[in-house]
């Protein structure tokens, strides 16, 4: 900008002297000729005063070397002329000034010379006796005046150039300088062009508007990190090439990952085939699931693109725990098959018994036998399906149940004493000790963690053996406690021994009548009522569970 | 023109992590298939046999139009032509799993008396590979050094299983066809542990330099 202001102050003034230049020249030469022609018609004026005094006598002590003078008689022949040969010279009748004279008495001309480099002008005057005198003098033509002049033209014309160039850097300086010290962060406190005051406003509003933006964008980054960043679930957000531009502290800690997988690809934080597909989806634009195994989880991977208009633009990976989801599912899939399997087997001998009775094929002696054995597993699929019952209740919750305060001991000493024909029968001794302990609980489960606790103790115990139920306080805690001396649970099993249908020694179990679903029951129900239950026990070295109820 | 040149290196990088996650795949399936006898299994180790192969292709012709296209100096280089190296270590171990897979298939391996502990050997030589992988996707020097070090625990694997098997021999107590497959098997694994150590070291040379 400075440049072409610099460039046009310069031409300007360049073309202003000269323009001056020549229209000086032009008036110089105007002024001059005027003069000229002035002198001319004066000195004319005297030659022919001085011709009508003295004749030709007066041209013999004529010494003029300025001007020319011819003198022409009224027939137009030449009678002298101080310049050449008047003699040889042709009749001037038709020359104009000399007719002009003739007939107004004075006439003037001018005319160029053959080389165009000189300029004649003329003057005659009639006498009279009716003969004319013309002066004539060579003006200069503008041509040569300015030939002439050339030296002092371009000595002008150069200073002329300097100054405009001093100048004119200068000026364009001066012009710029305004407009280089904008301060464009603060378009509005300039001063300076009143003409750049609009596009200092546009400025100013437009930066208060990306202020804005920039500062929402920042708050939405922001919301949407904190939501993203206390998410359990993994958030990986990838481009078009599968590289990762997004990922929450959930999915780095899933991944094994560091920051430094931002902008990574994603095969560099995982490399499993299930990424590979996923990417692949994504490059197709298409929706994905799949389940991978991470550090012994279980993780489904969610994969949805990403399209903005219908250009894809990326592509989100969702990684969503699914490890306890999976196990509660297996758990539903198990014991649904386990219920199924326990009810089969006695719907089996029903079936099989009741085959044979209805076809008499049983002789008489054997039938009550048949009969008993049917009621039997009818009664055992009957305890089933209670308990399968009273667990789907505990499953529900049973929040709704009344609670109300119950003594365990004396609880305990009803359970205990309902069980003492079955103690007897199997030979083991069955005793209660403890103090009265009053805890807020549901009666009928309370009565089935004792049941089942007591009924465990007596079937897997040994011929001679004992069980003793305790109830006892203990640092605001009342533990219910039963120990027996029988079979034990190898510490292999400890862990598995609540879940449901699970049987340490299956075909023992049976044999003794068990649902397997006895110790769920007490772990639901002990659950319910916000107790711990602790096991201590080894192969072949009895069995302690204690219910730690809270008060 | 930089832009150009960084966008083909990651692209580069990104082909190699696949190439890499192939063959943690199709060692992973062989070793799963020798424990069962399954041809789904070795049917599908053939599969990502192939891949690795195609991709070897298609990395070493990336490679090669890098480096004349680009003319690479200094670590650009040295990570270019050791992809060009990696590539075909890779490759072997493709074609190794695909051997394994094979011998698989002809049946003779009774995996469930693996008393010899072949599997421990493939799990062994599995997490060699594996962390060769990792080496070159993180840039881990000492994890390549690791990588490099426990080629000795592969090497006393299959020192183990060969003596073992001699021992079998001697006592006529197997049949032969048993014992050289599993021969070739732990070679097989042993000589993809060697390919684990050579990728580990074409990342240190491509990190440091230096081999």
């Amino acid at each position: 900008m400075t440049k072409r202001i610099f460039r046009s102050i310069c031409l300007a003034a360049l073309g202003v002297a000269a323009a001056a230049v020549v229209l000086f020249l032009l008036v110089l030469y105007d002024y001059f000729g005027g003069v000229q022609q002035q002198q001319l018609q004066m000195q004319t004026e005297l030659a022919a005063q001085a011709v009508t005094n003295e004749g030709i006598t007066y041209f013999d002590g004529l010494n003029s070397e300025q001007y020319r003078i011819t003198w022409v008689a009224a027939d137009g022949k030449v009678i002298y002329d101080n310049r050449s040969d008047s003699a040889a010279m042709e009749n001037h009748l038709e020359r104009e000034e000399i007719r002009a004279a003739l007939l107004t008495g004075e006439g003037k001309s001018s005319r160029y010379s053959d080389t165009l480099m000189e300029r004649a002008l003329y003057a005659a005057k009639r006498l009279p006796d009716g003969s004319v005198i013309r002066l004539s003098v060579s003006q200069h033509t503008l041509l040569t005046l300015f030939l002439g002049m050339l030296q002092p033209i371009c000595f002008i014309i150069i200073i002329a150039g300097v100054l405009s160039l001093v100048l004119a850097s200068r000026l364009a300086k001066k012009i710029v300088e305004p407009l280089n010290a904008l301060d464009l962060e603060q378009p509005l406190s300039n001063e300076g062009y009143d003409e750049l005051s609009p596009l200092l406003h546009r400025i100013d509003s437009q930066q208060r508007q990306i202020k804005r933006q920039s500062e929402e964008l920042a708050q939405k980054q922001k919301e949407f990190e904190t939501v993203t960043e206390n998410m359990t679930e993994g958030i990986i957000l990838l481009n078009t090439k599968g590289e990762v531009i997004g990922i929450n502290r959930a999915a780095l800690r899933l991944f094994g990952a560091d920051t430094a997988a931002l902008g990574q690809h994603m095969l560099a934080i995982n490399r499993s085939p299930q990424i590979t597909e996923l990417l692949a989806a994504a490059a197709a634009g298409r929706h994905a699931e799949k389940m991978l195994d991470i550090a012994g989880g279980r993780y489904q991977l969610i994969l949805s693109p990403v399209n903005s208009g219908n250009v894809p633009s990326g592509a989100v990976l969702l990684v969503i725990d699914a490890t306890e989801k999976e196990k509660a599912e297996q758990m539903r899939r198990e014991f649904t098959a386990n219920v199924s399997h326990e009810l089969k087997t006695p719907l089996h001998t029903i079936a099989g018994s009741a085959e044979l009775l209805a076809n008499n094929m049983v002789k008489e002696a054997d039938k009550m036998a048949f009969y008993q054995r049917i009621q039997a597993e009818t009664q055992r699929m009957i305890r089933l399906v209670e308990d399968i019952i009273r667990l789907s209740h505990l499953d529900e919750g049973a929040d709704d149940i009344k609670r109300e305060p119950v003594d365990l001991l004396a609880l305990a000493a009803e359970t205990v004493k309902t069980l003492q024909p079955a103690a007897a029968k199997a030979q083991v001794s069955l005793t209660l000790a403890g103090e009265a302990a009053v805890i807020e609980g549901i009666p009928p489960l309370l009565q089935s963690i004792v049941y089942n606790l007591c009924d465990n103790a007596i079937k897997y115990n040994r011929a001679g053996g004992s069980v003793a139920v305790s109830v006892t306080r203990a640092n605001g805690t009342v533990r219910l406690s039963v120990a027996d001396t029988g079979i034990g649970i190898p510490a292999e099993y400890q862990e598995r021994i609540f879940e449901r249908f699970y049987r340490v020694d299956q075909s023992r179990s049976k044999e003794l009548g068990g649902t397997g679903l006895g110790l769920a029951i007490v772990k639901h129900a002990a659950r319910l009522h916000g107790a711990e239950i602790e096991l201590k026990s080894a192969a072949n070295a009895g069995a302690t569970v204690t219910v730690i109820f809270p008060v | 023109m930089r832009s150009k040149f960084d966008e083909q290196l990651a692209l580069l990088h990104k082909e190699l992590m696949t190439m890499g996650a192939l063959c943690e795949s199709a060692i992973a399936l062989a070793a799963a298939a020798m424990e069962g006898g399954d041809t789904t299994k070795t049917q599908k180790v053939f599969d990502y046999s192939a891949q690795i192969a195609h991709k070897e292709r298609d990395i070493e012709g990336m490679c090669m139009r890098l480096l004349l296209q680009q003319q690479p100096v200094a670590k650009d280089l040295r990570v270019i032509s050791s992809a060009l190296k990696m590539v075909t270590d890779m490759q072997r171990i493709g074609n190794n799993s695909g051997d394994i897979a094979e011998i698989v298939n002809m049946g003779h391996i009774k995996a469930a008396h693996d008393k010899l502990h072949i599997q421990d050997m493939a799990q062994a030589t599995i997490k060699m590979v594996t962390e060769s992988i990792d080496a070159f996707v993180k840039n881990d020097a000492a994890l390549a050094k690791a990588v490099i070090a426990y080629d000795d625990v592969v090497d006393d694997h299959f020192d183990r299983i060969k003596t073992a098997l001699i021992d079998l021999l001697r006592a006529h107590d197997a049949d032969g066809e048993y014992v050289l497959d599993l021969l070739m098997i732990a070679k097989y694994l042993e000589r993809m542990g060697d390919h684990a150590v050579n990728i580990a070291e074409w990342v240190i040379f491509s990190i440091t330099g230096r081999k």
